[in-house]
């Protein structure tokens, strides 16, 4: 069997258990599409790495807060610094912030931080996190030439200003503009699928990620996601590197179950994801993830770590859910045909309102696929405080 | 040496980032009306993320693919156009006859205005987003390399350059004596333009994205702190600052006493000049980036779309649905209205 008929048999199964095992209910209240099958194509001969997804750690996640990292909308450098060193010690075992670093990074990598900053400038990986990484990767002796910061899109990053706010000689990459095709992505890595009947049924992964950088920090944010339930580790990695992604929407469906997690399986994609640091300063409970409505965003002054996305996704939905339950939204896991809207103008005003019937499963899906721990009584949620 | 005449200004000119080096942005235009047709609609082929300029009935636009276009203002038709080896995200700016421009590879042109050929290019060492800009025979830009460079408005050879504390993205306001930059340090600079010596710098809380304007002794411009600021150009003490619900990346225009100027919390903010009381603040929609212009009466940005605001009261007056963009300012001249879009369609509207 070749890699790319193995690829397809295991995906065509993968996504058959997904929706015959974990959401049944879901399944029969809203007649989902079938899942088509998804062909995956990753880069040949390239060889898997352990520090691949879920690296070192998996099932463990550290969670670092301080009321102070967010005041009146503002991120505090300093107690960013602080609660980033905490979570990385606790996470690694180390005593030294260096050796932290040093489990994941070399001083020859090519290191490439994926921001988020789609839903800026509201919610967005904030540039003091961003610049707290980039000193932590220097320190293990990386120069700043070899750092890259970047996302899909040139205009989101424009956005947050990312360019003026970062420290000079790193390079900061868009890697296609908002409304154009084209941008430099692979033609032999791609996933292959057609769902609802586009012409173009394939997703092609960025060279910025197959050919450049040696080693990924992800840097995703913390937010409910219209279509697939959250948006954290596992979605900034998939749907910021593939391109052609919006093709898995069509309202009120979305196919993010099961194509997040596929996507993040693909090599060399799987391998170089070696840590992810989430930023919770900001917390979108409702409206994401594009929403700037403040209603809907929680000054949290919350930062996760860990090198397991799926344990890390997982507890960033309890998260989300315990809080649209305090603030009486309803669950990500509703299905009602009565709250699907088509009018965007309400979905981002009335929480009770979405525009997809989510599908939070994608983040066990994901870890049916390997990629880490989902189930809460197997993750080690480690709580530190600044 | 053969002596270089500086062409004289049409009224309708606008030859630099909103307009003059004052940051005027217009002021006697009219546009009071909103736009009833398209005179023209020209297509650069990629993405503009800078703003047009307007000289002498042409008009110069950068798209990101690294063209200059000189398009026939009249007749939305290309005259030339000047390909550079990297990305541009610059405004260009006209200086005697050449137009300059920044590039993502560092460099800076300094393309002929009429022929469309290459006069001279100087080098950063990484990308120049800033528009140059020409005053007493020397032109000044920033650079992501966090220096400021001068150098020699004809042969492009460098005077100075000045290492500051981080990127630049801030484009320059030039005096005779004096230069005037935001940098992502958080500091405002202000530099002897003889030399590139600093004469002051003053921190804010965050990076500075936003250019500066300076009116009646101060120098005012806004950070990603949420902060707008009044700084006395002299000396750089903080006179007033002004709190705004998230960054500012939007540049000022000053009219009278008015500075107004849009934050990423989506308003647009009309403050008096010397005090920095809130004379009004008007709901864009969605958040601002680019600089407001000012015309006759009205005070134009692009955001989702091109809307203009009543200077005295903030009252929306008009909204088009062309120009979504993010750092393009409109080039307001007479009746006529020209706007760049995120799209890569150029817009003459009247």
């Amino acid at each position: 069997m070749d890699r790319r008929t193995f690829v397809k048999a295991g995906c065509i199964s993968s996504a058959s258990l997904l929706i015959e095992g974990l959401d049944p209910m879901v399944r029969a209240e809203t007649a989902q599409p079938p899942v088509p099958p998804i062909e995956l194509h990753g880069l040949p001969g390239y060889k898997p790495s352990p520090l691949g997804l879920p690296g070192l750690f998996p099932g463990r996640v550290v969670e670092a807060r301080d009321p102070a990292a967010i005041v009146h909308n503002r991120v505090s450098q300093p107690v960013v610094r602080r609660l980033l060193e905490l979570a990385m010690r606790e996470l690694t075992g180390e005593n030294s912030i260096r050796d932290a670093w040093a489990k994941f990074v070399e001083p020859k990598d090519i290191v490439g931080i994926k921001i988020n900053p789609s839903g800026a400038p509201a919610c967005c990986s904030s540039p003091e996190i961003v610049r707290e990484i980039i000193s932590a990767v220097q320190s293990v002796g990386v120069p700043a030439r070899n750092i890259v910061v970047y996302d899909r899109y040139s205009y989101e990053i424009d956005i947050g200003s990312y360019q003026a706010l970062l420290p000079p000689g790193i390079r900061i990459v868009g890697i296609q503009e908002a409304f154009a095709a084209g941008g430099e992505y692979e033609p032999n890595v791609y996933c292959d699928a057609n769902f609802f009947g586009e012409w173009e049924t394939r997703s092609y992964m960025a060279n910025i990620v197959t050919h450049e950088v040696t080693k990924i920090i992800n840097v995703p944010t913390m937010k409910d996601h219209s279509a697939s339930g959250v948006t954290g580790a596992l979605k900034n990695l998939a749907y910021g590197t593939f391109n052609n992604v919006a093709r898995t929407h069509r309202a009120p469906y979305t196919f993010t179950n099961p194509l997040i997690g596929l996507m993040c399986t693909v090599e060399p994609l799987r391998s170089k994801s070696v840590l992810h640091i989430m930023d919770g300063m900001r917390q979108v409970w409702h409206g994401g993830p594009l929403t700037q409505v403040q209603d809907f965003i929680d000054q949290s002054g919350i930062l996760l770590a860990a090198t397991d996305p799926v344990a890390m996704d997982t507890v960033e939905l309890e998260a989300i859910e315990r809080k649209r339950q305090e603030k009486g939204a309803p669950s990500l896991w509703q299905q009602d045909p009565k709250s699907i809207t088509s009018n965007s103008e309400e979905f981002y005003h009335d929480a009770s309102k979405n525009l997809f019937f989510r599908q939070p499963g994608h983040v066990a899906a994901a870890g049916k696929l390997g990629l880490g721990v989902a189930e809460l009584n197997r993750i080690d949620h480690r709580r530190v405080w600044a | 040496m053969k002596k270089e005449t500086v062409p004289r200004p049409h009224f309708a000119d606008w030859p630099t980032l909103l307009k003059d080096n004052a940051r005027s942005g217009g002021q006697a235009q009219r546009v009071v009306h909103a736009p009833e047709r398209a005179l023209w609609q020209y297509r650069a082929g990629a993405s503009a993320r800078s703003s047009p300029i307007l000289f002498d009935g042409v008009l110069f636009v950068t798209s990101v693919d690294g063209v200059l276009h000189a398009i026939d203002a009249a007749t939305g038709l290309a005259k030339w156009k000047f390909r550079a080896e990297a990305q541009v995200h610059s405004t260009p700016s006209l200086c005697a006859e050449r137009v300059l421009f920044g590039c993502d590879d560092g460099k800076v042109y300094a393309v002929d205005r009429h022929a469309g050929t290459k006069v001279w290019q100087t080098s950063a060492e990484a990308e120049v987003w800033a528009s140059p800009v020409s005053c007493n025979g020397a032109v000044f830009f920033g650079s992501a390399d966090a220096k400021v460079y001068a150098v020699d408005a004809g042969s492009g050879r460098t005077r100075w350059v000045q290492e500051l504390g981080g990127r630049i993205y801030s484009t320059i306001y030039a005096t005779e004596q004096r230069l005037y930059v935001g940098c992502g340090d958080a500091k405002v600079y202000c530099l002897e333009a003889a030399s590139g010596k600093v004469v002051w710098s003053r921190p804010t809380d965050n990076g500075i994205d936003s250019s500066p304007a300076v009116a009646g002794g101060l120098v005012l411009v806004g950070s990603e702190d949420f902060l707008f600021y009044a700084m006395d150009a002299n000396t750089g003490e903080v006179r007033w600052k002004y709190e705004t619900g998230l960054g500012i990346a939007s540049s000022p225009a000053v009219s009278g006493d008015l500075t107004i100027f849009g934050g990423k919390d989506g308003f647009l903010y009309a403050l008096d000049t010397q005090t920095g009381h809130l004379r009004w603040k008007a709901a864009a929609g969605e958040l601002v980036t680019a600089p407001a212009v000012i015309g006759e009466g009205i005070v134009c940005i692009q955001s989702g779309g091109t809307l203009a605001f009543d200077l005295a009261s903030g009252k929306l007056v008009w909204r088009a649905a062309l120009g979504g963009s993010l750092q393009s300012v409109p080039v307001l001249a007479g009746d006529r209205i020209y706007l760049a879009s995120l799209g890569g369609e150029i817009y003459a509207l009247q």
